[in-house]
């Protein structure tokens, strides 16, 4: 037990400490190339090759037209006539810009409404001393264990009666239940890991309890809101199973969906759009975790390790 | 009080226990019947809100001016056919001041949605139904018996299979819509190389074709064997009736294990022995890739491969033809894709959704949708079922073929055959029981133990309290 | 200090301050909870136990009302009777079991790696996040393409690029999805996959808040960098490590769209999972009531479970 206790020691003000230190981790001096070469070059090699070879093949198949993407005859892992035939037909022929934009709004406005509910949460389960709070957060991460291959029969019912089928109201009201449990979990660590002698002064200074969480604690706890938010974003982004069952014309699904129901006809598979798909519908994930990758480890940083 | 006391109140009192239910769940506006009674219900029930009389033919429904109705449909393979479809609804909103939204849904996520509309009691005013659905589904279709009495004045005779599974307790609850066939595509060329002279008539024929082509071409005839929903079982219920075996007999005893059973799968091993390739893991896309990759010589399909090559690939479209399911001891058996309209009960435009599936099924308009979508489907009517683009090219005569032979009398069994459609045949179809039996047996399982996990499942199913 | 400080807070008596009840932190606690509770509890608690219920019932879709009561009969029918049902709850626990631990052993050297300095660190961070970042449905259907019979340009590269002699120099070396062991061990290949980068990146966050002071103590007393590990690294991240370990086990446990587009279960329900068999029956096999039971199966064990490792988790206050 006593191991366990020493990162809840550290981690009281892990980021802050993290601040100082810089965002690069540990300096080791004299490492001689060789060494270096081994213990990390080629395993991060390994790691960005394996990582990637399903999306180089993605792209290769993207620009591949269709007699070309059949013919095994020829070297598969590169492509002979490139061709953004494909690409085309996703914006000419699709409503892919409209699916892109739909998935824009319901992955931005969940993810809103799971960080409000999320961050009220995790204060106050990370904050305020009350009884059963240790009850509500085990209830809260329980909540994953409902399976959701089931559970969309009853939803699909509770929608009906919201009158919401078709809107993107669905979504955005029923991702929550799997973004909320995560960021709230996440959250609890982050607000338990700022120190408290921060609000108390406050209190002091005859701030209410309220102004101290708007003003102090959430604030500090910046990072980890980031970085749940990145989280909720991402899951969003990529459901699928509700937003097939909720979403009904063509013009109003989400990607991932859009792009199976239309690019999938019968028992012929359009791979080359699929695969551009793909790649587009996840730039702008990606390109979201580029600028802000490491905001998103420190933000895991102290609820992660809170727990 | 114990659950069996429970159950038995509630067996006694089903009032009490749906009310109990009902209270729980706070079903409001949900009619008040009894599982038990569920059935008798959709009888009674279903003819009163369609307002129509099942006994004779009625007046043909009249669309509502300034209606919106919803039609749901899968994404088929012929984009133009769905553009057919679309421009008909448009036609006929613009004719009737009516607004039809078609929305198309690719095959395997079809039934998931249909099952959460169901659930919800809410949905498209019109869904196109596969196989048995509206057996599964009868409470949520309303009664369409006038309107497919109407069309047997029109059209004539109903395909028997399409009649099985729309007519529910005599009632019919959905209207015929369409058949997408299931034949032999080969390669030719192939063919001639390997020095056989047409498609194999019998099965016996086959391994004798199959041996050849695996060794002159090293292009196997290849199926699937696995969990493809259009092109699995389509072969391999054929190739077990073919030799006598059946799931059930008429009356749902299971009768799989039995000789003829094993004959069947004997077939099967032969087959893998002389050089034909049956593949576990296909599923429905994978037999089109592998033809149009040059990689095998024959594959059981819908028309997908043809089509696709004739119209789009055009590399192998001279040297493929089509060719009917051979034959076996017991004859000829085929069992082609069903598509029937279904008009659902949470519709506030009954009318105008009866009339559209009506407008449908107008032969001017199923004709030309025919031809727009290629051959990719036959129509289910006396009427419609030899349109003029099986006459345009010749290669789809086999097509036609498997859905009525050559006199024009409509052929085709459906899963669960001789056990008339129901729940049990489609939980035995989606668990795809007798594809893996022949799965397991060509892995390498004795048949005999194959057999009779297959009967085991089936008893779980047809023998289930 | 905290104590002392409140004290005196209200020693001093703040006489500008009237009671406030939102200053009760009990009041408040409650209060906060107020949406995530209410959100929850409509759209998850009440599908939940539709579901609780109709797994006691004959229900199948389509029915009016629910079905016969019949307590606990699907359960006992799914584990007396059902041959498949056993096979997809083994595959459930070895799919989450094996996917767990290669995912946890590539997770923590994936974190160990990016947690040092090497150059283009950013590019390679964001870059190891792709998998997750991706639809699944898509990348799913990306590897099916790669691990297709005919396609499989995987066994191209095992053929021709690397020259394996596995493969007798044919493209067709490993029919992946064809036989039960190497199906089960694709699908478990792009979980992996899909799921490290979750996990690498949970760890590196916990590597980063151990302090640096406790290395270079440990050097100066000549430890190896292995039993630095041992007796620094693994102890400190213990609890990122138990919370990841059991969120993921949660989710692949839960998988359903991986196996579903990958393999559909086949060969012959070989690589059925709890969650792809659920569905097979409930939805169109029509047995809604078995298969809710199937999908809740260990719905009772998994919380108890999570209440454990909550609990092993907690610190004392």
């Amino acid at each position: 037990m006593a191991e366990a206790q020493v990162p809840q020691q550290v981690g009281g003000a892990g980021w802050l400490r993290r601040r100082q230190r810089g965002p690069r981790g540990r300096i080791e001096i004299g490492d001689p190339f060789l060494a270096r070469l081994f213990r990390i070059y080629i395993p991060v090699c390994f790691f960005v090759l394996v990582t990637l070879f399903p999306f180089y093949w993605m792209l290769i198949t993207s620009i591949k037209s269709d007699t070309e993407l059949l013919d095994f005859n020829q070297l598969p892992i590169f492509v002979r006539q490139p061709t953004l035939k494909n690409y085309e037909h996703l914006f000419t022929q699709t409503f892919f810009p409209h699916w892109a934009l739909n998935t824009a709004i319901v992955a931005v406005v969940s993810t809103t409404i799971s960080l409000f509910c999320s961050i009220l949460a995790g204060y106050s389960l990370g904050r305020l001393r009350f009884r059963g709070a240790n009850w509500i957060g085990w209830a809260i991460f329980v909540t994953y264990l409902v399976p959701p291959t089931l559970l969309f029969l009853g939803m699909a019912k509770l929608i009906q009666v919201f009158v919401l089928y078709n809107n993107l109201w669905s979504l955005i009201l029923t991702y929550p239940t799997f973004l909320i449990p995560f960021c709230t979990w996440l959250l609890i660590g982050y607000f338990k890991g700022i120190p408290r002698e921060l609000e108390e002064s406050a209190l002091v200074d005859g701030a209410t309890r309220i102004q101290a969480m708007v003003r102090i604690a959430i604030p500090l706890a910046l990072p980890g809101i980031l970085s749940a938010g990145m989280f909720a974003f991402t899951l969003s982004w990529n459901e699928y199973l509700y937003s097939l069952i909720f979403m009904n014309d063509p013009i109003s699904k989400t990607i991932p969906v859009g792009v199976t129901q239309d690019l999938i006809r019968g028992d012929e598979f359009f791979w080359g759009e699929l695969m551009a798909a793909a790649l587009l519908g996840s730039i702008p994930v990606a390109m979201l975790y580029s600028f802000f990758v490491d905001y998103f480890v420190a933000g895991m940083t102290a609820g992660a390790v809170k727990g | 009080m114990t659950n069996d006391e429970l159950v038995e109140v509630f067996e006694r009192d089903p009032e009490l226990y749906q009310w109990t239910r009902r209270t729980f769940l706070k079903r409001t506006g949900a009619l008040v019947v009894t599982a038990s009674l569920a059935e008798m219900w959709a009888v009674a029930c279903g003819g009163s809100t369609g307002g129509t009389n099942t006994a004779t033919t009625g007046k043909a429904p009249v669309p509502r001016k300034g209606a919106r109705i919803v039609y749901t449909q899968w994404n088929s393979f012929v984009p133009a056919g769905d553009a057919e479809v679309r421009r008909q609804a448009q036609e006929f909103g613009d004719k009737f001041g009516v607004e039809v939204v078609v929305q198309t849904i690719t095959q395997d996520d079809l039934i998931a949605k249909t099952a959460a509309y169901v659930q919800a009691g809410d949905g498209p005013d019109v869904i196109s139904m596969q196989y048995s659905w509206p057996h599964l589904y009868t409470s949520a279709c309303l009664d369409v018996t006038n309107e497919v009495n109407i069309l047997k004045q029109r059209l004539g005779a109903i395909h028997p299979v399409n009649d099985a599974y729309t007519k529910v307790n005599g009632v019919y609850r959905a209207v015929p819509y369409t058949i997408v066939m299931n034949a032999w595509s080969y390669r030719t060329d192939y063919f001639e190389k390997a020095g056989v002279s047409g498609f194999p008539k019998t099965f016996e024929d086959m391994l004798t074709a199959a041996g050849k082509l695996a060794k002159a071409t090293g292009k196997p005839i290849a199926q699937t064997v696995g969990h493809a929903y259009g092109d699995s079982l389509t072969m391999w219920l054929p190739v077990l009736w073919a030799h006598g075996g059946k799931e059930t007999d008429a009356g749902g005893k299971v009768t799989i294990n039995s000789p003829e059973t094993l004959k069947a799968i004997d077939w099967a091993l032969r087959a893998k022995a002389a050089g034909e390739v049956f593949h576990p893991e296909w599923l429905d896309p994978d037999n089109n890739q592998a033809y149009h990759s040059d990689n095998i010589s024959a594959t059981l399909n819908g028309p997908s491969i043809y089509i696709k090559e004739r119209d789009t690939n055009k590399k192998f479209d001279k040297v493929t033809d089509n060719a009917v399911m051979p034959g076996g001891p017991k004859g000829v058996f085929t069992m082609n894709l069903i598509f029937n309209q279904a008009v659902m009960k949470w519709t506030k435009e009954p009318e105008t959704a009866k009339a559209f599936v009506l407008y449908q099924m107008d032969k001017d308009n199923y004709l030309k949708w025919m031809a727009a979508a290629g051959g990719y489907d036959i129509g289910p009517f006396a009427a419609i079922n030899n349109a003029p683009v099986f006459q345009s090219d010749a290669k789809l005569k086999a097509f036609h073929d498997v859905a009525y032979d050559a006199s024009n009398k409509p052929i085709g069994y459906w899963p669960g055959w001789p056990a008339p459609p129901s729940k049990k045949t489609s939980q035995a179809q989606a668990e795809y029981i007798t594809a893996d039996m022949f799965a397991k047996a060509l892995a390498g399982t004795s048949p005999q133990t194959a057999v009779k996990e297959a009967e085991d499942r089936l008893r779980n199913i047809w023998e289930k309290p | 200090m905290s104590i002392i400080t409140r004290a005196r807070a209200r020693s001093v008596g703040l006489p500008h301050k009237r009671p406030n009840p939102f200053d009760n932190e009990a009041f408040l606690g409650y209060l906060l909870l107020v949406p995530t509770v209410l959100v929850l509890s409509i759209f998850l608690a009440f599908p939940f136990i539709y579901g609780v219920v109709l797994s006691t019932t004959s229900t199948e879709v389509g029915d009016e009302v629910l079905g016969r009561f019949v307590a606990l009969a699907n359960y006992l029918f799914e584990m007396a009777r059902d041959g498949v049902f056993r096979t997809a709850f083994v595959n459930t626990f070895s799919y989450t079991f094996y996917t767990t631990i290669v995912k946890f052993v590539l997770g923590l050297s994936m974190a160990l790696l990016l947690n040092q300095v090497f150059p283009a660190q950013r590019f390679v961070r964001a870059a190891l996040l792709l998998p997750w970042i991706i639809p699944s449905v898509l990348s799913t259907l990306a590897w099916r393409w790669m691990f297709d019979p005919t396609f499989s340009v995987i066994n191209w590269v095992m053929n021709s690029g690397l020259h394996l002699p596995i493969c007798h120099g044919s493209t067709t070396c490993v029919n992946w999805l064809g036989t039960p062991g190497t199906a089960m061990l694709a699908m478990m290949i792009v979980n992996i996959w899909r799921g490290t980068p979750f996990y690498g990146i949970a760890f590196l966050a916990g590597l980063q808040t151990i302090p640096t002071d406790l290395y270079e103590a440990a050097r100066v007393d000549g430890a190896t960098r292995w039993r630095q590990f041992l007796h620094i690294t693994l102890p400190m991240l213990r609890p990122v490590l138990l919370v990841v370990i059991l969120l993921s086990t949660i989710l692949t446990f839960a998988d359903f769209q991986l196996p579903w587009v990958l393999t559909r279960g086949a060969p012959y329900n070989s690589t059925q999972l709890l969650a792809t068999w659920a569905y097979t029956i409930a939805i169109p096999g029509n047995q809604l009531s078995i298969g809710a039971a199937v999908s809740l199966f260990l719905f009772p064990v998994l919380t108890v479970v999570i209440g454990v490792v909550l609990l092993l988790l907690r610190r004392p206050e």
